[in-house]
């Protein structure tokens, strides 16, 4: 556990850096500028904004700057929201989508899960056809088709839930959302469960449970689903990173005020410290959530811990 | 009367694949299940308690209660009664659960209250386990394969059982591993009173630990009585086939053919591997082996699993790694793994421990056989080669009709015989055999040895044979080596 920890953290530092300096530099060699609007700026205006950005310097120079800031917590300033930095964009979005993520987490795990297992207990009984399906079918279809498919249901024909907005995170505003968010993922979980719990299921220790007289409940929740899980914990790593981070297209369907949408506007305006800010961070959950799923492997199948 | 089995069959989608067995087991006594594989011996031990996909008819009663028709859960109930050791310790305990928990749950598994932590202790002890208070916390791949047959078998025994049924217990373990189980059976039986029931393939233990002995053939019982009776005279043809296939410590040896110039030497061969993490500490599995071979001549490489002696013959083969030293062919220095041209590599084939394993199952028995042909020899033509296949065939002891099969539909036995014409085909002066009859029951693996003496006379191979059978290895071989912990400690 702690030799994990200590080895995980030794490659997550150059990890970070290159992550760091390769959007950097590929922000820069992307063509276009932030300054480049449909009416081109005359040349006057548009140097002294470079000069106060500091754009006008050697680009190394402007990466030891941006470094420094990095440092002290100063993700710099946003260079097309003029009159707010990056951090506090970030700070405005951060908790809307981490809410969103982690409420579609938490709803996709169990449901993915449970529904993994039912159709586990009888290989091809009604239960693990009707399921599969299910789960093929939440896995398929992008959130741009189930999210307005849910707002024509509950919202405009039923008009039980809001249509959209975030209502300053009122449970009501979010439950549809989190469904759009949810639903491909369980899905997911769902076939991994499955099949992790197949394979699992066949082997020689569930054979000494069954010998041990146990019923087929207990053999499945105590003796098959831990260890066929590790597929699953391989997956729900980066996939909640990408969760927290913003899910784009349901934050543009449901107009919700998360950081997905600052990572595709700064990157279309080219608006550097924005979209270096959103890559970093995403980053960093992508560190931390695989260094959290080796720390699971281990208590799933101790094995993989050495 | 613990168990009674009277006029058992068996049936697997509607196929007959056992009939009319019948034994019984009082407390203390121990019956043996022996016979080829297929015979229907592990049918016979866990059909009744339905642990197989088998249907059971007949009669089985444990403890005067009927196993075989009841309903699923008053056959659960039944099941825990008994206690069951399976064959591989490494899979058959849970991975993710320490040593004390599944020790726990086979406690309680009659009913028992939990155990306490002394009453854990004392049971590891009584299964000849040291240092309990690290095993109860230890997880399976923590222990050594015979404390993980040691702790199966106090899993097995935690709840009191009348009846013990164990299969093949002893067959994924060293020589000396399974004289320990073997003794570990017989205490039980004094101290506890426990009925055993043993399917086992290895006959001298049989012979010297069980009370009677079944002698299955075909899922039919061909011959049963005192076990020691049965195994030495045996009076069916069956039977003396099998005895006769297992080679024996105490026959005389056959006459061994001539041994000619040398062929091969090994000179300080060593092999090391990065551990994983970073302070590169290195594992030594072949430290500084010395090795020759002469034309024609056998030469065992013995020792228990994890001497270094698959490693050894690895990379003297160059199939595997080398750190150190030089291996030299008729005097002249065989070039590195990466190095080695065409024509060193016919010199020198292997034959692998598992027959199903090194076949490409998409592959036909005559693309298996003919690919080494496509670039060791590539002088043969199609016709040549077709005919070359047939010939090597019929040398291994197939028919033609062999030629279109692929590896799923091969017995053990005759997936083995492919492997080694596969082997044979380059024209190879010294044969690599790792392990190649101990995934072999003892029939089959009494018949591929028979075929290796054979092709020892008639086509003057020499062969490294890497074994850990030391009965096999006298019978084939002119020499022996025993390697342990990475060196060559006798020859």
């Amino acid at each position: 556990m702690r030799a994990i920890l200590v080895r995980r953290l030794m490659t997550a530092l150059p990890t970070m850096a290159a992550v760091i300096l390769l959007s950097f530099l590929l922000m820069r060699v992307a063509p276009g500028g932030p300054f480049d609007a449909e009416r081109p700026l005359d040349p006057a205006t548009r140097a002294a904004l470079a000069h106060a950005y500091g754009l006008d310097r050697p680009l190394i120079e402007q990466l030891g700057r941006y470094l420094l800031g990095l440092a002290q917590g100063d993700f710099g300033p946003s260079l097309v929201y003029r009159d707010f930095s990056v951090g506090d964009l970030v700070r405005q979005g951060l908790p809307v989508s981490l809410t969103l993520g982690g409420l579609a987490l938490a709803v996709a795990l169990p449901l993915g899960i449970a529904a993994g297992a039912l159709a586990a207990m009888r290989p091809g009984g009604w239960a693990d056809r009707v399921l599969m399906l299910a789960a093929t079918i939440a896995t398929l279809l992008p959130s741009f088709v189930t999210g307005p498919l849910l707002v024509l249901a509950f919202a405009l024909l039923l008009g039980w839930l809001p249509v959209s907005g975030w209502g300053g995170g009122d449970p009501r505003h979010l439950l549809l959302p989190v469904i759009a968010l949810a639903l491909p993922t369980a899905g997911a979980i769902a076939r991994l469960a499955r099949a992790g719990l197949a394979t699992t299921l066949a082997q020689d220790h569930v054979r000494t449970a069954r010998a041990r007289g146990l019923s087929e409940g207990r053999i499945l929740l105590r003796h098959a689903l831990r260890p066929a899980l590790v597929p699953v914990a391989s997956y729900v790593g980066p996939a909640a990173a990408g969760l927290l981070t913003g899910a784009v297209v349901v934050e543009t369907v449901f107009a919700l005020p998360g950081l997905g949408r600052y990572f595709v506007q700064g990157a279309l305006n080219r608006d550097y410290p924005l979209v270096l800010a959103v890559v970093i961070l995403y980053a960093g959950l992508i560190l931390l959530f695989n260094l959290i799923a080796d720390l699971l492997y281990g208590w799933l199948d101790p094995r993989a811990a050495g | 009367m613990i168990y009674a089995v009277d006029g058992l069959m068996a049936t697997i989608g509607g196929q007959h694949i056992l009939s009319g067995v019948s034994f019984s087991l009082d407390a203390g006594e121990c019956v043996a299940l022996v016979g080829a594989s297929g015979s229907g011996k592990t049918t016979t031990a866990f059909a009744p308690f339905g642990l197989l996909p088998a249907m059971a008819g007949g009669s089985a009663r444990l403890e005067g209660e009927e196993l075989i028709g009841c309903s699923g859960t008053t056959l659960r109930g039944l099941r825990a009664r008994a206690g069951f050791v399976f064959q591989q310790p490494a899979t058959a305990l849970a991975p993710h659960l320490t040593i004390g928990a599944q020790l726990a749950e086979a406690w309680r598994q009659t009913g028992a209250p939990r155990p306490t932590h002394e009453e854990l202790v004392a049971l590891l002890a009584e299964v000849g386990l040291d240092e309990p208070e690290r095993l109860l916390a230890a997880y399976p791949h923590r222990l050594s394969g015979g404390q993980r047959q040691r702790a199966m078998i106090a899993c097995a025994i935690a709840h009191r059982p009348a009846l013990l049924v164990a299969d093949e217990p002893t067959s994924a373990l060293d020589a000396p591993l399974r004289a320990g189980i073997m003794r570990l059976f017989d205490r039980l039986r004094q101290t506890r009173g426990l009925a055993l029931l043993l399917v086992s393939h290895d006959l001298p233990a049989v012979a010297g630990h069980a009370t009677r002995a079944l002698l299955l053939d075909n899922g039919h019982v061909v011959e049963a009585g005192d076990a020691r009776t049965v195994l030495t005279y045996p009076v069916s043809r069956e039977g003396r086939a099998l005895v006769t296939a297992m080679p024996r410590l105490d026959e005389p040896l056959p006459p061994r053919p001539p041994i000619g110039a040398p062929l091969l030497e090994a000179r300080g061969v060593s092999v090391d591997y990065a551990l994983p993490g970073w302070r590169r500490r290195r594992l030594e599995a072949v430290k500084d082996a010395d090795l020759r071979i002469a034309e024609g001549e056998a030469v065992a490489l013995v020792g228990h699993s994890g001497s270094g002696k698959s490693t050894l013959a690895r990379a003297i083969g160059r199939l595997g790694p080398q750190s150190g030293g030089s291996v030299h062919w008729r005097g002249a220095a065989l070039p590195p793994r990466a190095r080695m041209r065409t024509g060193h590599r016919r010199l020198i084939q292997p034959v692998f421990q598992d027959p199903a394993a090194s076949l490409d199952p998409r592959w036909t028995v005559a693309e298996i056989v003919a690919e080494p042909l496509l670039r060791l020899r590539p002088e043969l033509d199609a016709r040549q080669r077709a005919e070359k296949v047939r010939t090597l065939l019929d040398e291994v002891g197939l028919a033609s009709d062999f030629l279109d099969r692929r590896p799923a539909t091969l017995s053990g036995g005759q997936a083995q015989r492919v492997a080694i014409a596969r082997a044979l085909a380059p024209e190879p002066e010294l044969l690599l055999l790792d392990e190649a009859t101990s995934a072999l029951d003892v029939l089959i693996a009494g018949r591929i040895l028979d075929l290796l003496l054979r092709l020892q006379r008639t086509r003057r191979l020499a062969m490294l044979f890497v074994t850990h059978d030391a009965a096999a290895a006298r019978k084939l071989c002119h020499r022996t080596i025993a390697m342990e912990a990475g060196r060559i400690v006798e020859r």
